[in-house]
Parts: structure tokens; sequence; C-alpha cells
């Protein structure tokens, strides 16, 4: 008989009974929705203030096409946006560079100057939605802050996010090639910013989605993001920025994979050590410094190429346990993930699975509707100690900037992956139509016409790039960038005025962030491609 | 990397050359390190457009070992395809590691003759 336990390898019981919660009390591990230590949600009332934000995670071609998408997908009852850059643009590389060439807004939008978010926001109502970006925090906060304030919009109103990750990024797909403490401070200072500038923004979302989708476990999983949240938290605070002026604003972006309940343990368990960690450890008194919002993305990594319809099951499942783990926001990664960045038909179906669980199922009507189950309480306390320990274990182990610098991280990333492939082939983490039910090719025709149309690189932006450069007073922008070289020298000033200041003269990310290189010693092009911007 | 791994496993010797690699860094590597074999793993469809420079830059330094491309995003008829350009083998996300292991050490075999 095969061992019973969950995907992060917790020992299960047949059954649970009221032995599992014995010496338990509920005033101390739950307390009521909306209320300390929000094992059971972070609002009291979540449907009387219109439910989850659903959404889906969206960005392709330039930004004029991820504009008409946005509509598309706000059309059909889409809450919120959520927009991620191609790889160019998450790696900070111009649509110029060399390396961009053939990768131009293939896996998401093409950013990198302000006429570029001028076009993404185009018509859309900045100040009545939320605008989550998966994005380089520093230089997407500058570009809605310009177009906002462009368009009469108080920056002050803005809602939304942007995705904090400077510990891990290097090591698991968004390489900045910065050195550690430029990214840590980038993070500090775009949240510094944002904690008087755009105070109901949500500056400082932890992203554990995209950490843990190469095969991290929940448990690993959490225990990185609370490293990093605290990693974060005690830079802001060493800076002199009061804990509740940024803590209301911190939410994490997780994962969620097929293990039903682990993953709805995991959420309460998260909701309940954010609450402990940020009274206890750091003295947040506002209780909305004690709230963490929780939103997810469901994993890609659980989708398969083979019978992609099942996908859209996974989804559902996946959708169904958020929403009862009291997720704040949902995006369902999309039946034809395994081959490419979403079409519309199936973007349509991630938005209808949410709005399907919502508006048919009923299992919103109550908040926290698992609380008191002895299995989901005896499994949410199990997650909480073992993420506990794992983050003392970690942060035992050394100084962030050290273990990123020495591949202690990347070696934790790389032990998992190949542990999935192997549970994957050894037949240890069943996938149906993968390692179990699968079809012949021949017969696996169901949505593979849609899942497999490829997109073709939106080469015009190269040149359009390069017009630009030539359009704008480049003595201007030379010492904007000279400006902001000379700030980032100084290691106590904030960089995000000197950012938003050459953003609205034209400057571009890559310019931008070659100048910060430059000022930690680097090279401004890591490829070495490209000449220095200044 | 999980490829890696199942090759290493299965006794070859395996030479990582990280992300991020241009069509001229690879042929570089693989003459010298003498390879038998040149992998690729292409999660996104850049891939296409990088096989013929590949080719190219692999003839210009004289390698003659075959390619090897292995992704997600590679379906049956990509395969096809690339394999009509000069692809050895190409392996998308239904293949199983005792196909990918046994046809890399055939390549190498017929590489190393």
């Amino acid at each position: 008989m095969t061992e019973r336990r969950t995907h992060s390898r917790i020992p299960l019981k047949p059954v649970y009974g009221p032995g599992d919660l014995e010496g338990w009390s509920s005033a101390e591990r739950l307390g009521d929705p909306g209320a300390f230590p929000y094992t059971r949600g972070a609002r009291a009332h979540p449907e009387e203030r219109g439910g989850w934000i659903q959404r889906e995670l969206s960005g392709e071609g330039d930004p004029a096409r991820s504009n008409a998408q946005f509509k598309y997908l706000l059309s059909k009852g889409q809450m919120g946006l959520d927009v991620i850059g191609d790889t160019p643009t998450m790696a900070c590389l111009d649509p110029d560079h060399p390396y961009a060439e053939h990768a131009v807004g293939t896996q998401g939008v093409s950013l990198c100057c302000l006429d570029d978010y001028r076009e993404l926001y185009r018509d859309l109502p900045l100040d009545r939605i939320t605008l989550s970006h998966s994005l380089q925090p520093a230089f997407a906060i500058a570009g809605l802050y310009c177009v906002a304030r462009e368009r009469g919009v108080s920056p002050a109103v803005l809602r939304g996010s942007v995705l904090q990750v400077p510990f891990y990024c290097e090591d698991t797909g968004y390489a900045l090639h910065m050195p550690f403490e430029l990214r840590l401070r980038l993070a500090v200072d775009s949240i510094a910013f944002c904690s008087e500038e755009m105070p109901r923004f949500h500056s400082f979302l932890e992203d554990t989605y995209y950490i843990s989708d190469g095969g991290l476990d929940a448990v690993e999983e959490m225990a990185l993001g609370f490293v990093e949240i605290r990693g974060i938290v005690r830079a802001l605070l060493e800076r002199g920025v009061a804990i509740d002026s940024f803590a209301p604003r911190i939410a994490i972006l997780v994962n969620c994979r097929m293990d039903f309940f682990e993953e709805i343990a995991k959420i309460r368990a998260t909701r309940r050590l954010f609450a402990r960690m940020m009274r206890d450890e750091f003295g947040a008194r506002d209780p909305r410094s004690l709230a963490v919002n929780v939103a997810a993305h469901t994993s890609g990594l659980s989708l398969t190429a083979q019978q992609p319809v099942n996908n859209v099951v996974r989804g559902t499942t996946q959708a169904l346990a958020l929403a009862l783990a009291g997720a704040q926001a949902i995006e369902v990664s999309t039946f034809d993930e395994a081959f490419r960045i979403p079409s519309p038909e199936a973007h349509l179906v991630g938005l209808r699975t949410q709005q399907v669980i919502q508006l048919e199922s009923g299992v919103t009507r109550v908040a926290d509707p698992l609380g008191g189950s002895y299995f989901v309480e005896s499994l949410t306390d199990t997650m909480e100690r073992r993420i506990e320990a794992r983050v003392l274990e970690i942060e035992a182990a050394g100084e962030p900037a050290h273990l990123c610098e020495t591949g202690w991280f990347r070696r934790i990333f790389q032990e998992a992956m190949e542990r999935h492939t192997r549970e994957l082939a050894d037949g240890t983490l069943r996938k149906v139509g993968v390692n179990v039910h699968g079809i012949p090719e021949d017969e696996d025709v169901l949505l593979r016409e849609v899942a497999e149309e490829k997109i073709e690189p939106f080469r015009g932006r190269i040149d359009a790039i390069r017009a630009h450069r030539m359009r704008r007073d480049a003595g201007r922008v030379t010492a904007a960038l000279r400006s902001l070289h000379t700030c980032a020298s100084d290691r106590n000033a904030n960089l995000m005025r000197d950012i938003v200041a050459a953003t609205e003269l034209g400057a571009t990310m890559g310019e931008m962030a070659g100048v910060l290189r430059m000022a930690y010693g680097r090279p401004a092009d890591p490829f070495g491609r490209v000449g220095d911007p200044i | 990397m999980g490829v890696a791994r199942m090759l290493r496993d299965a006794g070859m010797e395996v030479v990582y050359l990280g992300r991020f690699n241009m069509p001229g860094d690879i042929a570089k590597a693989a003459l010298e390190e003498g390879a038998d074999v040149v992998g690729l793993s292409c999660h996104s469809w850049e891939y296409l457009h990088y096989l013929d420079p590949l080719l190219a830059a692999l003839r210009e330094h004289d390698v003659d070992a075959p390619i090897v491309v292995g992704g997600s995003v590679v379906t049956a008829s990509d395969a096809r395809a690339i394999q009509s350009r000069g692809v050895a083998a190409a392996f998308g996300p239904t293949a199983e590691s005792a196909e990918i292991v046994a046809t890399i050490e055939r390549l190498a075999r017929g590489a190393t003759k």
C-alpha cells in the first residue's frame, strides 16, 4: 500500500477525530474571520466586499495588444488586472538588445519606457480597478505613477500590487544580473516610496508562486517566502521606515498545487504565522499590518501537455481549494499553459472557472467553511510548525546575501526540480495522462489546436524603440541617467525620485538598469552586447 | 537540469552551460569540451529562430556533434519540422526518460566511432 502522506511528505492518518485537537484552543488558534490571528481570513465578511478579485495573468505582444487583452478580460467580468512582462522585460533588457530579438512579446508584454505604459493603461479606469504587476517593481511603479499623474489620477488612490523578488530572482527565472545589495535596495526604495506616495497600493507583494513552481513543496515555498519577507522588513526598518507605514500593504502571491487540503492548510497557516510574526517580532500595532492579503496563482507545473482538457479540471480543483481557503485574489493557470501564454479561449475558461465557483457553488456563503475540521486544523498546525522550523533553519544557515551569492538557495531550487522530475518518472507523483491513464498521441486531439498555436515575436518593437531613442531629448536623458548613477552611488539615498525623473524624460528600463549596475561595479549590459548608457 | 541529472545517472559526462547561451557560445563550448552530442533545453519558441544560426556556428567550428533538442514546448509537429532542418532528435513533454537516455547514448556512440 502507498504511504499516506501529503505532497510535502507530512504523514497522514486514515481519519481524524477529537483526539487530534486535544488541548487545542479555538480562541488561540482560530479567532474569528477578520480577527487575530487571521487563520480564518483577513476579512470578517469577504462576500460582502464582492468576494475575491477574479483575474487572469495577461500581457502579450506590444503594449497596445496587451491593452486590448485587458479590455477583453474586463468585458468578460474580470475584476482586476495582472500583467506580466516578456522575458527581456523581466530581465530589464530593452527590445532592441540582441538577446531580445526572438523573444519580444512572445511570453508577456514588451515594456521599456513611459510611452509603453501610456499605451498599456490607455482608457483603463486606473482609480477603479486593481492593477497588479508581475514586473520589475521599481520601474513598473515609476511607469504607473507617471501615467496616473498625467491623467489626473492621484497616485494615492491607486490599488494593485507589484511583486518584490530580490532574494531568489537570479536563481528562478527573473534574473536581473544585479548584485544582491542592489536588488534588495530596489525593493526597499520602491516600498518606502509607495508607503508615502501610493499608500493603497500593495508595493510589497511577496511572490512565492514563481519560486515554487519549479517543484518546491508547500512547506519550502512558504519558508523561503517568509525568509524573504523578513529580510525585506528588516531592511526597511533599518532604513527607518515605520513598520505600520508599509506592513498593511504586504501581500503574498502563493502557488496552489493539486494537494487540496495541504494547500488550504498552507494558506491558513501562512496568515497565522504572518500575524504573530508582525505583532510579536516586528512590533506592528495597526491591525491591517497583521492581516496579510493572500492572492494565488494555480500551479502551471501541475498542468500537462497531454490531454490539455484535463487542465481545466485541475484549474477548477485548485480554484475551489483557494476559494475555501479565503484567497483574496485568484488567477487560474490556463489549460494551454504547458505550451504557450494564454489564448483568449483559455483565458475565458480560467475566468469562467472562478465565476462558476463563486456564483453557482455556494461555497463562499460562509467565511472559512472548513474551520474546526479535525483534519484541516491538525494539518494547519503541522504546516505552521514545519514552515516556522524551516524558516529558522534557513536563517541559521547564514546571511541572505551570502546564501544568495554562494548558490545556497539555488541548490534548493535545483534539488526540488530534480525531485519533481524523478517523482514523475517513478510514479510517486501520479499525473493523469502522463504516468497513469495515458492515451495514444493520435487520440489526444481535444483543445490541441488552440494550445499549440504560436505567437510570432513582435519585432516591430525593435525599430519602434530605436526611433524612440532618436526622438527624445538625448541631452536631458543622459543628464537624468547621470543623476541616477550619482544617487545610486550614495547607498543611503532612495532611488525612486531619480527613476521617476528619468522615466518621465523617456529613459528606457534597460538604460536605467544598466546605470544602476554600473554604480555597483558591474557591466551595464550583463551580456556585453550593447554599450554603456552614460 | 533534471535532464542533466538523468544523463549523469546513466553514466554520461554532462557539461551544463547554464541559461542564456547564444549559438556562437554553444559551438565554442562544444569544440572546447569535445562534445559528442549538443543538447538544447528550450521552454519558449525562441529555439526555432536559433537553430539555423547554431547549425551554422557548429559547422564553422568544425563540430560535427549531433544536436538534440528537448523542452515542454516542443510539439510532435515541431519535432518533425526541426528534424528536417538537421536536428538529430527532439523530445517534447511526452518523452520518456528511458527513450531520451537511449537516444543520446546511440547518438554519442555514433559520434565517437
